[in-house]
């Protein structure tokens, strides 16, 4: 016998069905290199995206960061990525994505507050490393989908002595 | 380890050639592991290095914990108001007193066997102190003090009991670009929260070099100088700018900005909104110094090689960067950025964004630093072809920024450290000038 799920229980699983296809999406595109399409169709036009220092933990306004994009320079990161001039991604390397623990924090109707884990492996020009983070989204609901307007990877690492740079987007 | 010397007489490892204009460095010196070992004994054992910033313990009982010349060190305050360097390491049985990497105590106390430390690295507290004899002595146990000193907020510590030189005659002509650094606040800098903690699989002179390199900038930077041009980057007011040998390994390069400086420099790329005020600091800073200094300060850019292993490079903003081996094949580096204390909160979070656009493991030019010196050190492993070539600028009598003289500054005095020699103040060497005499 089965316990049949009350009307909430049954919106908040569609609703969560929903967040986590979305960023299975995102994690796709960005793994497949469809940078422009993750940009263009995934993002607000006024995105953040943020990488907070790791001796830091978390963010904190007046720190300085590893990554702090507004829609501009993150737009130009992609360009430069897609268009080879970035030495250390030329050839590109191939990544991997696993997204997990994805939990709505908060929902605010036209908005939400997503917690996810995420680890990033990413091969190439001998190396072979893991991104290891917490991401926090803020996402615009927009129709049946939504877009993503904050964007805050805090990475679990102590430091990045073992993978030297962050070239890629996480 | 033994310091002998480690290859033959008559097989040199950088070969410094004035009559043919000819500067090489033999590539072992990246990639040898017993030159690395020497290193740690002729170099980091002896000279004077970089710990940190005053700014980093601002009040009584702050600390921070780091590692120096492959040292694991404590930097406090004192209750004094004194800055103090110690070994990280309790004199009982040797455990780090201190594992977390700042913070703020009143006494540090080691784990193993909860024998305390006060912030002045006093004994304060032994458990069952009857286990010790009348002539144990708590003064005895204090922890080990090295040697340190601060120029214009720069703290250095030297583990070499006998180094004869104070400080400020290690650091010889670079006071002068401290002196421009620290001039840029009245209430004095201050390190911004944040370390960019990354690394290297690659030599850490290759760093060195690479930060003194101006002549790579346009060829391996070109996405950053499209990214600044397409916001607006005007080119340089003035033309020209210099290296220099600043004495003891210690080198320079000087050079008009392409692009803003948040301190007082303007260009459209900052927006109008910050205009006057950027515009009203540099007034102040013409009030303060006079015209012509007033422009060295806020309309010049510099990067700095401070010997062995530290850089500060003061630009769009300033970044100390302390490059620190391990082994001959891979480094770590230490970024973090300095800003004055009494800086306007808007022209903060410019200098900051700016920071990040160039600089770090995730800006638009440090990532393909990093890739490009890891990549040397890749083609090293074909030893076919025995040297890299360091020449540029030698056949001028006032070298310019994409000439090699800072660099070739560093590997004189490398080199006579290696061979036990101290070192010497001369800079002008073998006929080559020093920049600042011939400007």
């Amino acid at each position: 016998m089965t316990t049949e799920l009350t009307v909430d229980e049954a919106a908040q699983v569609r609703l969560w069905h929903r967040v986590s296809q979305f960023l299975f999406r995102e994690a796709r595109l960005l793994d497949e290199w469809r940078l422009r399409e993750w940009y263009d169709e995934m993002l607000t036009h006024d995105i953040r995206y943020s990488v907070p220092a790791t001796d830091v933990r978390g963010e904190t306004a007046d720190a300085l960061g590893l990554i702090d994009d507004d829609a501009a320079r993150l737009r130009q990161r992609i360009e430069q990525l897609l268009n080879g001039e970035v030495w250390c991604e030329n050839p590109r390397s191939r990544t991997n994505r696993m997204i997990s623990n994805v939990e709505i924090l908060t929902d605010r109707g036209t908005h939400l507050d997503v917690a996810a884990n995420v680890i990033v492996y990413r091969f190439g020009h001998g190396r072979s490393d893991a991104y290891v983070g917490k991401c926090r989204f803020e996402l615009v609901v927009e129709g049946e989908s939504f877009r993503v307007r904050r964007r805050v990877v805090v990475l679990d690492h102590e430091t990045l002595y073992e993978h030297a740079k962050l070239s890629i987007i996480l | 380890m033994t310091i002998e010397p480690q290859r033959p007489v008559g097989d040199p490892i950088v070969v410094d050639d004035f009559e043919r204009l000819s500067f090489r460095v033999d590539r072992r010196a990246y990639t040898d592991d017993d030159l690395a070992a020497r290193e740690t004994t002729m170099i980091f054992d002896r000279c004077w290095l970089y710990v940190g910033h005053e700014s980093e313990v601002p009040g009584p009982g702050s600390y921070v914990a780091r590692d120096v010349g492959g040292r694991p060190v404590v930097m406090a305050r004192g209750s004094d108001g004194v800055i103090r360097v110690f070994a990280n390491s309790c004199t009982h049985r040797g455990a780090l007193i201190c594992s977390q990497p700042a913070g703020r105590a009143r006494s540090f106390r080691c784990p193993y066997h909860d024998w305390t430390f006060s912030i002045q690295g006093d004994l304060v507290g032994v458990p069952i102190p009857d286990g010790y004899g009348p002539g144990f002595r708590k003064a005895d146990f204090g922890l080990a003090r090295h040697r340190s000193d601060s120029y214009r907020g720069f703290v250095f510590v030297t583990f070499d009991p006998e180094q004869p030189r104070t400080l400020t005659e290690y650091l010889a002509g670079a006071t002068e670009y401290l002196d421009l650094i620290d001039d840029q606040s009245e209430v004095g800098m201050e390190v911004i929260q944040g370390a960019q903690l990354h690394g290297a699989r690659a030599n850490w002179k290759l760093m060195m070099e690479n930060s003194v390199d101006i002549y790579h900038f346009r060829a391996l930077h070109k996405r950053y100088v499209g990214y600044m041009e397409s916001l607006g980057s005007v080119p340089p007011r003035r033309r020209g700018g210099f290296g220099r040998a600043l004495g003891l390994g210690h080198g320079a390069n000087e050079l008009p900005p392409a692009a803003a400086r948040p301190l007082a420099y303007w260009t459209p790329m900052f927006g109008a909104e910050v205009r006057p005020r950027i515009e009203a600091t540099a007034a102040r800073f013409v009030d303060r110094f006079g015209a012509e200094r007033a422009e060295r300060i806020t309309g010049t850019n510099r990067a700095v090689l401070i010997f062995p292993n530290l850089m500060i490079i003061d630009a769009i903003a300033i970044t100390i960067r302390k490059i620190d081996p391990v082994g001959a094949g891979q480094m770590a580096i230490t970024s973090v950025a300095l800003a004055p204390k009494d800086e306007d909160p808007d022209i903060r979070e410019l200098r900051k964004s700016h920071y990040l656009t160039f600089l770090g493991p995730a800006g638009f030019a440090t990532p393909d630093d990093i890739e490009i010196v890891e990549s040397c050190q890749r083609g090293y492993l074909n030893r076919t072809v025995r040297y890299s070539d360091l020449s540029r600028g030698m056949n001028k009598e006032v070298p310019e920024t994409t000439d090699e003289l800072p660099a070739r500054e560093f590997w004189r005095q490398w080199d006579r450290l290696m061979h036990g020699d101290d070192g010497h103040l001369e800079v002008a060497h073998r006929g080559e000038m020093q920049g600042a005499e011939a400007r």
